[in-house]
This record gives C-alpha cells, sequence and structure tokens, in this order.
C-alpha cells in the first residue's frame, strides 16, 4: 500500500511576523515546528503501513528548514520524504499549494491513501486536503477519527458529526484528514534518529513536476491576503465591590475618568 | 501601612494550611505590600508578643508556612519586581523582586519581556530596554511547583529535577535584603559578609552589629535541605537561604538571570531490571561539561504500572503513548549551541547502549513540544500519587500520603535502593520510588491502604531515616524540615547541633518571635 503524507512546518508561536508587501507570514528566522495535526497523520499511515505493509512518503511544500520535520517523520519510520522547495512556490494560498502537492503526488506514480491534519495550525483553513483530493479526482473524507482497513480494500473511516459519529466507507485511492482524536503519536525513537540522520530527503523544484508556472506561488493564488494583524490580547476586566450604590458611584467615576459624559438633565427627561 | 492585622476568623481561615496538609491557628493576618507595611507588621507582633508566621505562596510540603499561633505576615501582595542590574563580570542580566513573586511570574515575565517598571530607578530602566532588546533570558532555578513564591525559594533553598546541572537556589541568589525580628534591616550580597573560623559578625544597614558563633556541625556532602547552611568560612548570605524563616523576613531578593539554552533534549529510557537502571545512570552521572544533564531522574516499576493503569483504565495521560512495563530513566540536556546537539545525541545513545537500553525502545524528545510531554510524564507521577491517596482518605480520612526526601553519597545509591525495596516488599506495602536519582536523591512514597499500613509507614521511615543518617545521608535534600520533619533532624545532628542552631537563632531572634515550630519542635524536643 502506497500511503503518502503531507506535512507542514508552522511557527511554534503565535507571535509572528508577516511579510508587510505580500501579507503571508515570514517562516525564516523563527522556531518552526511540524503542525500538530500532521503529527497525527504521520502515525496513522506508519499504523497502516505496519498492518497492510508498503510504503509511507512524507510531502512538505516549504522553505529548507522543512527538512526538519520530514527527517523527524523519516526517523518515526516513513519510507521516503520529499520536499517541494522552489522560490517560485513562495506565497502560494491554498489553491496553489494543492495544485503543487497535487503534480508531486503524480509525479512520486500516485498512491493508495493520502493523509493530511484536518489544518494547519496559522492558516486554519482546512482547505489544502479537500482540494488536493479534487485536483487528483479521488474521494475525499475530512476530520477522520478513525480509520481501519477493510479486507475488501476499501477504508472504514469514523468521523464526529454534529451528537454522532458516521461510519463512512472509502473506496482507494482517497484521501483522508485527520483529527488529534485518532490516535497517539509515537515519541521518535533514538535508534529511529540516528538512522533518519543520514537518510535522504530528496528535493523537488518547480522544473521536476509537470506544472503551468501560472498555478503555482503566488502568481497561481486565486486569494490574496490583504490584511493580517495580531488579534489584540483583551486586558482583564475590573471588579467592582461594595454596596450597590458604592458599585454604582465607583463605575460612574471610572466612566467620567475615561471621559464619558454625563447626559444633560433635558436629555434624561426626553 | 497596615498595623493592625485582619482577626476576622473567616479571613484568616484560608491561611492556617500549606501543601503539607497540616493545619495551624493564628490570631490575626497581615498582607503588607513592602518592606515599611512588613516593618510595622513586625512592631505591631513585639508589642503584642505575639510570635509570627511568615508566608510565601505556601506550597511547601513539610509545614513550613503553618502557623502556630500568634500572627500572620502573608507576603503575597509583595509580588513585584523592584529593578534589574547587568552583572558585568559575569556577563548576565540580574533581576531584584520582591518576596511574594511567584516563580511561574517571574518566568512568565521574563519570556514576554513584559514588566511593571513603574518605580523603577533610571539605572534599571536603562538596563531593561537593553534586557528587551535582544537574547532570551530565564530564571534557571527550578522547582516542581512553579505556584511557589521566590521568596518561599530562597528560605527553603528550593531545587527540583534540573538542579542536577544548575544548583538549588542557593546558587542564584545574589543578594538578599531583609528585615530582623526587631525592625532592622540588613543587606546581604553575594561575596559581601562572610564568617571567620566558625565567628560571624554581621553589620546591619544602621551600622550595628550581629555576631556570634555558627553551629560546629559538619553537613552531609550530598544534596542537602536539613538544618542550616554552615561552613566555617562561609558567605553570610548563605545563612539566610534554607533558614525557613527563623532568622529574618526576606524582602527583597537579587537574583542572576542566565540566557535561555538554545536547545534542550531529553529522553525516557526504559529498563527491564533496577541494576540496569542504575547502570544507565552511573554512566550518566560521568558526563561533564557541556555534556552533563540537566536532570537525571529515575521512575521504578511501580510508578510506570500506576501510570498504565490511569492510562489504560481513566484514559489520562492521553499525550502519551503506551508506556511499557518497566523501570525509567529520564534525562534532559541543554546546549548553549544547537549546533552541538547531534553529537550530543549521539554520545548518550552510545552510553545508553552500553547500559543495556534498547535504543528503538528509548523515547527521545528533540522539539520543545515532544519534551513537554516528558516533563508533563515526570510531573504526573506524583499527581497520581496523590489522586489515589485523595480517593482513599475519602474513605478512611486518617490516611496521608507517606514520602521521603532522603539522599545518600554516590556509593550508597545501590544500597539505598535495596534498602527501599526490600523494606516495602517485606511489609507488603504499596510503594513507589521515583525522583532525583541523579543527585543520589529519591522520593519514596508509600500509599497506605489502612491505618495499619500507616503506621507501619511511618516507622519504616524514622527506620530509613536512622540508616541513612548513619550512612552520612540526608532526611531532608529538599523539602526541608519545617514542622513536620524536627525529629530527623534531632536524629541527624543531635541534641549539641541543635541546641547551637537555638543559639544561632538566638542572635537574630533573640525573643523567638519568629516562625516557631520551624526547624525546632514547640515543645524543645528538637
Amino acid at each position: 500500500m502506497e500511503i503518502v503524507v503531507c506535512v507542514k512546518q508552522v511557527p511554534a508561536s503565535t507571535r509572528v511576523r508577516l511579510n508587510p508587501v505580500t501579507n503571508t507570514i515570514v517562516r525564516e528566522g523563527i522556531e518552526l515546528m511540524l503542525n500538530p495535526f500532521d503529527a497525527y497523520a504521520v502515525e496513522e499511515a506508519l499504523r497502516l503501513r505496519e498492518k497492510a505493509g508498503g510504503r509511507v512518503t512524507v510531502l512538505s511544500m516549504g522553505i529548507p528548514s522543512a527538512e526538519g520535520i520530514l527527517r523527524h517523520a523519516l526517523g518515526l519510520g516513513a519510507d521516503r520524504a520529499v520536499l517541494l522547495r522552489d522560490k517560485r512556490f513562495a506565497g502560494a494560498d491554498t489553491l496553489a499549494t494543492a495544485y503543487t502537492l497535487a503534480a508531486a503526488v503524480r509525479n512520486l506514480g500516485g498512491c493508495d491513501l493520502i493523509l493530511c491534519g484536518r489544518q494547519a495550525v496559522d492558516g486554519d483553513t482546512a482547505q489544502v486536503g479537500p482540494s488536493l483530493a479534487q485536483k487528483l479526482g479521488i474521494p475525499h473524507l475530512s476530520a477522520v477519527s478513525r480509520a481501519r482497513l477493510l479486507s475488501s480494500g476499501e477504508l472504514l473511516c469514523e468521523k464526529l458529526a454534529d451528537e454522532a459519529y458516521l461510519e463512512i466507507r472509502l473506496q482507494l485511492p482517497a484521501l483522508i484528514t485527520v483529527v488529534k482524536e485518532i490516535n497517539t503519536p509515537r515519541f521518535l525513537s533514538l535508534k529511529g534518529y540516528l538512522r533518519a540522520r543520514g537518510a535522504e530527503v530528496e528535493t523537488w523544484g518547480a522544473d521536476d513536476l509537470n506544472i503551468d508556472p501560472t498555478r503555482i506561488g503566488l502568481e497561481g493564488s486565486a486569494t490574496q491576503v490583504v490584511f493580517t494583524a495580531a488579534a489584540e490580547r483583551r486586558k482583564a476586566g475590573k471588579a467592582v465591590s461594595g454596596t450597590p450604590e458604592e458599585a454604582a458611584a465607583s463605575i460612574l467615576g471610572t466612566l467620567l475618568q475615561k471621559g464619558w459624559q454625563r447626559p444633560t438633565s433635558e436629555a434624561n427627561r426626553g | 501601612m497596615c498595623p493592625e492585622p485582619n482577626s476576622n476568623p473567616d479571613a484568616i481561615q484560608p491561611f492556617l494550611s500549606d501543601e503539607s496538609s497540616s493545619t495551624g491557628c493564628a490570631e490575626g493576618i497581615f498582607f503588607p505590600q513592602n518592606e515599611a507595611e512588613i516593618r510595622e507588621a513586625l512592631r505591631f507582633c513585639r508589642q503584642t508578643g505575639a510570635p509570627v508566621t511568615i508566608q510565601g505562596a505556601r506550597t511547601g510540603i513539610t509545614g513550613g508556612a503553618v502557623p502556630s499561633g500568634g500572627q500572620i505576615i502573608n507576603l503575597s501582595r509583595c509580588n513585584r519586581a523592584l529593578g534589574m542590574g547587568w552583572d558585568e563580570p559575569n556577563q548576565r542580566f540580574t533581576l531584584t523582586v520582591q518576596p511574594g513573586m511567584l516563580f511561574s511570574q517571574t518566568q512568565k515575565a521574563l519570556a514576554e519581556r513584559d514588566f511593571d517598571t513603574a518605580g523603577w530607578s533610571a539605572e534599571s530602566q536603562s538596563v531593561y530596554r537593553r534586557f528587551c532588546a535582544g537574547g532570551r533570558w530565564y530564571f534557571p532555578a527550578d522547582i516542581t511547583e512553579t505556584s511557589a513564591s521566590i521568596g518561599g525559594m530562597v528560605s527553603t533553598n528550593a531545587s527540583g529535577a534540573k538542579t542536577y546541572l544548575y544548583g538549588p537556589m542557593r546558587a542564584h541568589v545574589l543578594g538578599v535584603r531583609a528585615l530582623l525580628a526587631d525592625g532592622r534591616a540588613l543587606l546581604l550580597r553575594r561575596g559581601g559578609q562572610h564568617a571567620r573560623n566558625g565567628c560571624f559578625q554581621l553589620r546591619l544597614e544602621d551600622g550595628s552589629l550581629v555576631e556570634g558563633k555558627l553551629p560546629t556541625y559538619r553537613m552531609p556532602r550530598v544534596k542537602n535541605a536539613s538544618g542550616y547552611y554552615i561552613q566555617p568560612d562561609m558567605d553570610l548570605l548563605d545563612l539566610f537561604i534554607g533558614a525557613e524563616g527563623t532568622l529574618g523576613v526576606v524582602t527583597e531578593i537579587t537574583i542572576a538571570l542566565a540566557p535561555v539554552p538554545a536547545c534542550s533534549w531529553g529522553v525516557l529510557v526504559f529498563f527491564d531490571d533496577t541494576p540496569s537502571a542504575l547502570r544507565c545512570v552511573r554512566e550518566l552521572q560521568k558526563l561533564r561539561a557541556e555534556r552533563k544533564p540537566a536532570a537525571i531522574e529515575y521512575f521504578d516499576r511501580a510508578c510506570l504500572e500506576m501510570m498504565r493503569r490511569e492510562q489504560s483504565e481513566l484514559h489520562s495521560h492521553q499525550s502519551l503513548p503506551w508506556l511499557p512495563a518497566a523501570e525509567a530513566v529520564y534525562a534532559e540536556f541543554h546546549h548553549a549551541d544547537p549546533a552541538r546537539m547531534d553529537a550530543g545525541v549521539e554520545a548518550v545513545a552510545k552510553l545508553l547502549q552500553a547500559a543495556g537500553a534498547d535504543l528503538a525502545d528509548t523515547w527521545l524528545a528533540l522539539t520543545p513540544q515532544d519534551l513537554d510531554k516528558l516533563i508533563g510524564f515526570r510531573h504526573a507521577v506524583p499527581e497520581s500519587i496523590n489522586r489515589i491517596i485523595a480517593e482513599r482518605k475519602r474513605e478512611n480520612p486518617s490516611l496521608t500520603k507517606l514520602g521521603t526526601d532522603m539522599a545518600v553519597p554516590d556509593e550508597k545509591l545501590e544500597w539505598v535502593l535495596n534498602l527501599y525495596s526490600g523494606s516495602i516488599r517485606q511489609l507488603g506495602l504499596e510503594g513507589l520510588k521515583f525522583g532525583h536519582i541523579g543527585d543520589n536523591h529519591l522520593h519514596v512514597n508509600i500509599l497506605p491502604r489502612s491505618a495499619r499500613e500507616y503506621a507501619e509507614g511511618k516507622a519504616l521511615f524514622l527506620d530509613w531515616a536512622r540508616q541513612i543518617i548513619a550512612a552520612d545521608g540526608t532526611v531532608s535534600a529538599e523539602h526541608g524540615i519545617g514542622k513536620l520533619k524536627t525529629a530527623q533532624l534531632l536524629a541527624m545532628y543531635g541534641e549539641q547541633a541543635m541546641a547551637e542552631m537555638r543559639a544561632l537563632k538566638g542572635c537574630f531572634d533573640p525573643l523567638g518571635m519568629l516562625n516557631p515550630g520551624n526547624m525546632f519542635a514547640l515543645d524543645g524536643s528538637g
């Protein structure tokens, strides 16, 4: 069974810098980590391979440091790692990303199953997985919390719906996105780390893929981030104590201090 | 100013106990916000003849903050940072805080570079601007209970897992300002005033002197938190660190900051038997200089069994994969240069392999997220024990957890492990061993299922203490003496040393006002 897992490197902190021109996240020079949902996708892929045999390939589009998360996945037990790395891929929205990943999956010779995390915690769109399936013309199921390979060759999936679990049989090849309830990811073992240190992480650029250069990166993106800003932290409210009269007087005092105008007596009458 | 204590029983009630679960009594409580208010509170106590219990965040587990009548001075509202400095010879920032500032609050403010600098001196403000401009700094002291106060950490010489590399609180304190019971102030700076041949003369702020003789006992050469820290030519700052509030009230503390290590990683290694785990610990203890682990911790098979039960029955510890039925050693490493991490991992892998570890089953945490999971596992062990005890207490209120805090010299580690295991097995008790094995310092917890087992466990602890004292160990390496271990302190140092310690306290607090019951039993037995 050929399994591909799409993984993404995301900022480890919510304190991120944005490119002032493209409004996309600046990934250079900040602490990055494997997107938490993707860790569950890698684990599920390894478990399915342990049962059904085959091969797990991890695939990421990103900057050179993304090699780190791919090597980590190799250490966990993935068989092959591919990094899509090219300046022309930069600034891609979910559409251009899915287009590029689809080209990479085709370049791999296709596969039986693609696993993605439900969403990346930086963009939170949850669009790349389903969009990738659409580009490849395969069925997909999002937010899967359980997956079991049937003897029929289908994948029996469970996903949480409103107040119920849905059981869905999925004809392969297919794509699923997974939620954290699906498993508990294993730790990297010392042995796995030592093995992965010398393993190859393949690097593919735009020229290695059979793609239309106008459909990748910023140019191929149908959406543009117009404005992004960190959410303002709300300050804790002030508790007012005392009798109702005292509390009201305290609140009134604060309002007046902040420049609130007391209504005139005429306005009160109206 | 707060000249009058709050004597409303409802206001006092929440402050009559600490994490030791023991409860005391008090007539009133002060919540001063600065040194002047602490001085006023002390004046009130002197005038009324009331003994005083000084409280920080009440996270101690030996009853040090539990009042024995009289008044409470609770320092939780003395919780501001007072300034920042630059230590040129050591190229590091320093931070001065009030004693009630919490450890967690300090680390957060350092990480977020978010201090309220109102009232800071111009020089402090200038250093603070430099601090904010670059680099990440933190307070490298380590404790398990991060809601402890910095003042409490000074008074107990607090420590934790990473004390193995960084040393206890003592190693990070550069200065202390304190008030004696009579209201006189003293400022102690590291290297400022020393004892000479067991005698000391300490100059106070008003120019007066406190002088006397230091106790003559020899401290065990192990991690130790039992009694006063004493050396014949000691830096007198060290006298106030770990003094459990018996000499004076700490009003300001200056601590040394350190750059956040560029990279931290850890391993959880599983072993089938104790000799293999011990072999691994021995090898890890040999690592020196930049390879020296930040922490070496141990968990016996009973700990992992308890965690496995909770994983399967309670579905807790879900961030961890299934734990194996084994013993475990956790080691953590810090590097200033991330480029050295790979070589460090390789060296540790070789060492572990030589000790008989299976590298395929050794959990490696290289990312902060994975490291948090392993550290979370370390903290979950005592939490799970507390949960089990709380459950049993509901059925039998007389039951409490029995926990040891003893440490032994290097060559006695194997002996003490066998001592613990043999006695627990022989008596058929439920016992777990875990903790700071790098410092030969294990916590043995007995989880009694009945009043009989509770009594047996208590007797066992006394027997262990006797044997460990004879083996040049200590009865308390970390938690301190407080009010619960005074008999053990007496057993450790003997009558003469206790009398010398009382005499030392008398030099600073002749009326015996401060923290009565701490270190010295109120009935005079210790």
